[in-house]
């Protein structure tokens, strides 16, 4: 009875996305939707107009930069939820240090890779203007860095990571960049998160899209640290 | 060629989520779900999604594995 109610709800869930994907247009087809309406636009002028030679990110911080900024909230109201959840509202008394509880092996790779993966975090932040990246997977990368340092230095309340004062404002890096750089927009060009478009206000513009990405990337590699350090019970 | 390729990928993904579903330890159907991410991943930079690509190969394969081995330490490792 029950197999037969698994079955029955699985079907019912997929025999109609498998008629929705075979209706999908084939890749590549010219005529679809997706390549026909604002899309062709979009490839065109797109580079020069939202001021990033990489589409995906001009697409993502100035064509839909408000969508972007209802993201990075998400992202930090998932961390306060979290935190609500798991954090004990009373501090646990600190226990002692688990220094020799990591191998020296463990220990020597991750303090040898470590610079590695911070140059390549941070370049891939930077370097999502051009190039496929930018401040959300160069922040992960930045994130898992944090993670595995969290493994042989700073445990428990005693050594925190990140200090105790500025991890917050680090945690809400992205929407505080966000709201910057929104209010910002909104004295130079009249529009909430507006980027001012004329060329001699080119360096303005960039300066605005880099501490966005900035923001973003420092706010989630922030933010997984947190939800890290939450689930492992520092 | 490129029809083999996806059709490969596509074939892995469903063994691994069918691994993922059956696996009683949750440590093994973790790691199983990381290679799915990381197969995802090849399938996206395939398709012409680099940006995607990029992102499931941290999140997906990265960051939300960590979390999931790390929420199954603090709770029981086998599916009861």
């Amino acid at each position: 009875m029950r197999k037969t109610l698994v079955a029955l709800t699985i079907a019912a869930a997929a025999v109609p996305m498998l008629i929705g994907v075979a209706a999908l247009p084939r890749p590549g087809d010219p005529a679809a939707p997706a390549h026909a309406h604002v899309g062709a636009r979009y490839i065109e002028g797109g580079a020069p107009a939202a001021g990033a030679e990489n589409l995906v990110t001009g697409v993502l911080l100035n064509y839909r930069g408000l969508d972007t900024f209802g993201e990075v909230i998400v992202i930090f109201t998932a961390l306060a939820a979290v935190m609500a959840v798991l954090t004990p509202a009373a501090p646990a008394p600190p226990r002692a240090p688990a220094a020799g509880a990591v191998s020296p092996v463990v220990a020597f790779v991750i303090r040898f890779t470590a610079p590695f993966i911070a140059l390549f975090g941070a370049f891939v932040i930077l370097k999502g203007h051009v190039s496929p990246g930018g401040g959300f997977q160069g922040g992960v990368i930045l994130g898992s860095l944090l993670m595995l340092l969290s493994v042989v230095m700073g445990r428990g309340a005693r050594a925190p990571l990140v200090p105790v004062a500025a991890a917050p404002w680090l945690q809400a890096a992205a929407p505080l960049a966000f709201a910057v750089v929104s209010v910002l927009g909104l004295g130079l060009t009249g529009m909430l998160l507006g980027f001012p478009a004329a060329p001699e206000m080119a360096l303005v513009r960039e300066s605005m899209m880099i501490a966005l990405e900035l923001g973003i990337g420092i706010g989630g590699a922030a933010i997984i640290l947190a939800l890290f350090l939450a689930l492992r019970g520092d | 060629m490129s029809q083999a390729f996806d059709l490969v990928m596509l074939a892995l993904l469903i063994a691994m989520a069918l691994a993922v579903a059956r696996s009683k330890d949750l440590v093994a159907a973790a790691i199983i779900f990381s290679g799915y991410s990381l197969v995802m991943c090849l399938l996206w930079q395939h398709r012409g999604a680099p940006d995607v690509a990029m992102t499931e190969a941290a999140v997906g394969a990265g960051v939300t594995t960590i979390l999931v081995l790390v929420a199954i330490g603090r709770t029981c490792r086998k599916e009861k």
